[in-house]
């Protein structure tokens, strides 16, 4: 027996009281909050209907489907050249990543490879348009915590990158550049040494973002142990990219799926946080957008010599089969699982985005949390609505 | 203001109010698809700057708005919902329609959730094309909407009737 | 097409690599499941296909997250193996809309690898992180009920899949939480993927033409080559 003074025993009770009361006073019906289809903290066309109980989260159903376009469905009206066209928009921050899976898919029944330069300057542009679309994050994630000032920075510097894919494919948002075979052109000259130059921009970028936010009190109070989503959770929903890999599980298809990219020949490394919060998802990302940085460096200095195309008929027919190519898009894995039957068109396109998984986890992870939450947890895990849609 | 509604409106004072009407356009921005990022561009990033035109972004509800730009693919599912935004603003209200998706179906021509154009459900005065256009490409089309504000005759526009907010 | 109608397991060549991994994983799943695995493929160093029987689809759910070590739920979706009554929609004949499209005479219906027994056949993969080694799965689905059983107990992530699955192909999952749509606005009719949904602005617009010929950089003549 513990002796407890009576002192003790009435501060007990009176603070149980006092517990009651705030219960008793702040307690609401149940009540449903509809956020979207179009809501600025949503940022896109995500709705969300949350059952609330005073400021906590009961339940939540995300409504996905204002952007749905069917690209499975169009994809089998469209030659292959046609239908990478299609897929660029599928995530639009990083279009060019897009369409690499599905051509090394496409490459893959055709049995045709890539000339190394092409696969060079297929993985120089992947990795800036991964650049591209997680800047957009980095600021994008600021903004919706309160702080307006770093998504300025970032529009600044992505207009940087966004020029250097302009100039070497022509397209500033959907590059439509990569080719069964290869690629449609070759790099501009002068495109090299101006890379060279962006890539400190966007390492001067990070660090900016990095003396802003990670040290601010306020942004650590919003994301740390917020929204936590332990390994095992992580890979029963497919959670992929950095928001697996900010759960602590090391597994990054560049480096573990040997594919037509050349990642083997870099020196970068694969970040993990181990603790799964909505810091952790910021965190991972910000590194990763550096180690881009420095692998479009390496890339650029390394750039082989040779042809851009290899040799495939004019008029594509892929023989008959099942293909199933994947790669670590600036979003997580994404895959293409293409049913060819010998045609001009493919009889059968599933795609397997990484905002889909992503955002299927937020029934079980927004349950308990609180308002404010919610925007942060929704913010870090970052989805894009074409590709939770398609 | 008798004379607006009244639509007597002297031609002097049509100018000068269409000129400060133009100048003022509170812009709302629904950002679906592609197009919302390049909106975002043109209106958040430093490099564009809507705000030298005389448009001002990012107001609190389409209460407050002049012009709304529908930026990206709009789906049948979406079509109610942009409905009900333009419902809400008040008179007079101006629609830029951006991008290939919002004017026609775009890429998206043949699809079977795809409203092939914004103009089937509400009115619009500008359509920008692209796909998606550059933001360049929508200033170009606030500064074309602008013009169109500026020659506007009033009474043509209200015929005399109330202004009420739906 | 000899790839395609095969329904064999796969054939080694002499020639072929040897893929001690995979095939490791296909002796554990048949070593399990016995007959009730109906069909393999191996493509050495890429990907491994296994179809399953329907009633086992649960179990091998369960046996690859416990047993195999594959926790990591990639996808889940379904594959139509019904030739296109409308064939390609892009052969631009006026013809197809005066006589009918659906009056041309179907193709015989062709499974991919591992061969299949019905129209609709469920595609998943599972993935095991530790290994690196990921595997898809197939099942047919019964051509009358078109009712499978449902994925959400062993992977949650399956939840949201199978509501796609069931809204684009019609597939019924048992002992799915909520099946309801998820994309599409509540009172659309039909099965998008399908094979038989027509695009209806296909058929009433005809597509110009389906040659899409692009000069490759650099050459001018037929074959594609290398850019100067």
């Amino acid at each position: 027996m513990t002796a407890v003074s009576e002192r003790q025993q009435l501060a007990y009770i009176a603070s149980q009281a006092a517990d009651m009361r705030v219960n008793v006073e702040l307690e609401t019906e149940g009540m449903t909050l509809n956020i979207g289809p179009q809501h600025p903290a949503t940022h896109g066309t995500l709705r969300i209907i949350v059952k609330l109980d005073g400021e906590q989260v009961v339940a939540a159903d995300p409504v996905p489907g204002y952007m749905h376009r069917g690209y499975e469905k169009l994809s089998e009206v469209r030659t292959y050249p046609q239908v990478t066209t299609l897929i660029n928009r599928i995530d639009w921050l990083g279009s060019f990543a897009n369409e690499v899976p599905f051509i090394l898919a496409a490459e893959r029944l055709m049995e045709v490879e890539a000339p190394p330069r092409a696969q060079w300057i297929r993985t120089i542009l992947f990795e800036l348009s991964r650049i591209a679309n997680v800047a957009l994050f980095l600021g994008d994630m600021a903004v919706q915590l309160g702080a307006v000032t770093p998504v300025f920075y970032a529009f600044r510097d992505r207009e940087y990158v966004l020029n250097l894919i302009e100039s070497a494919t022509g397209g500033r948002f959907h590059p439509n550049f990569d080719r069964i075979g290869g690629l449609k052109d070759d790099l501009p000259k002068g495109w090299i040494a101006e890379t060279n130059q962006v890539m400190q921009k966007v390492q001067a970028f990070c660090d900016e973002l990095d003396a802003l936010l990670l040290g601010n009190e306020i942004f650590n109070v919003r994301t740390r142990g917020i929204g936590v989503v332990p390994a095992e959770v992580a890979q029963s929903y497919g959670l992929s990219g950095a928001n697996l890999r900010a759960s602590g599980v090391d597994w990054d298809h560049r480096r573990d799926t040997p594919c037509g990219l050349v990642y083997d020949k870099l020196d970068w490394k694969v970040w993990t946080h181990p603790d799964g919060d909505s810091y952790a998802r910021y965190w991972v990302r910000l590194q990763e957008v550096r180690e881009a940085a420095k692998m479009v460096v390496q890339l650029c200095d390394g750039l082989p010599p040779g042809p851009i195309m290899a040799k495939v008929p004019r008029i594509i027919k892929v023989p008959a089969g099942e293909a199933w190519a994947v790669t670590e898009n600036p979003l997580g894995e994404m895959g293409y699982y293409i049913v060819s039957k010998g045609d001009l068109v493919p009889d059968r396109v599933k795609i397997r985005s990484a905002s889909f998984n992503n955002i299927s986890i937020v029934p079980w992870l927004l349950r308990g949390v609180y308002v404010p939450d919610v925007i942060s947890i929704l913010a870090s895990l970052y989805f894009i609505l074409g590709d939770i849609d398609r | 203001m008798g004379l607006v509604e009244s639509g007597k409106l002297p031609k002097p004072l049509t100018k000068l109010l269409n000129i400060s009407r133009k100048y003022s356009m509170w812009v709302y921005q629904w950002g679906l698809a592609c197009c919302a990022i390049e909106m975002g561009s043109a209106f958040a990033s430093p490099r564009y700057d809507v705000m030298r035109l005389g448009v001002i972004p990012f107001p609190a509800s389409p209460r407050q708005a002049d012009l709304v730009v529908i930026s990206g693919t709009v789906t049948d599912k979406m079509a109610p919902a942009i409905r009900r935004l333009y419902e809400q603003m008040p008179d007079p209200k101006y629609v830029i329609s951006m991008g290939s998706c919002a004017n026609c179906g775009g890429p998206y021509w043949d699809s079977y959730s795809v409203t092939k154009g914004v103009d089937q459900i509400i009115p619009v005065d500008v359509y920008v094309p692209g796909c998606p256009p550059r933001p360049e490409a929508l200033l170009e089309g606030i500064v074309l909407l602008q013009e169109m504000v500026a020659n506007e005759d009033m009474a043509a526009k209200w015929k005399g009737e109330p202004l009420v907010v739906n | 097409m000899s790839r395609l109608s095969s329904t064999d397991t796969d054939s080694p060549e002499s020639d072929a690599p040897v893929d001690t991994a995979r095939t490791a994983l296909l002796e554990a799943l048949a070593g399990e499941f016995g007959d009730a695995v109906l069909g393999t493929h191996l493509d050495p160093g890429r990907d491994v296909w296994a179809r399953v029987h329907t009633d086992a689809w649960e179990a091998v759910g369960r046996f690859l997250r416990d047993g195999l070590d594959c926790r990591y739920f990639c996808y889940l979706s379904a594959v139509d193996w019904l030739p296109s009554p409308f064939g390609r929609s892009m052969d631009s004949d006026v013809d197809n809309l005066l006589e009918g499209v659906g009056a041309k005479e179907p193709e015989p219906m062709t499974h991919g690898v591992t061969g299949g027994d019905t129209r609709f056949q469920l595609i998943a993969r599972v993935y095991s992180i530790a290994a690196h080694l990921g595997v898809h799965l197939k099942v047919d689905v019964p051509d009358d009920t078109h009712t499978i059983a449902s994925w959400t107990r062993v992977y949650g992530g399956a939840n949201w899949h199978e509501r796609e699955t069931f809204e684009m192909f019609g597939i019924t999952f048992d002992g799915h939480p909520s099946l309801r749509k998820l994309y599409l606005p509540g009172d659309f009719e039909g099965f998008p993927l399908r094979k038989d949904f027509p695009l209806v602005s296909r058929l009433v617009k005809p597509w110009p033409g389906i040659v899409d010929v692009e000069g490759m950089p650099g050459v001018a003549d037929d074959e594609g080559g290398d850019p100067s």
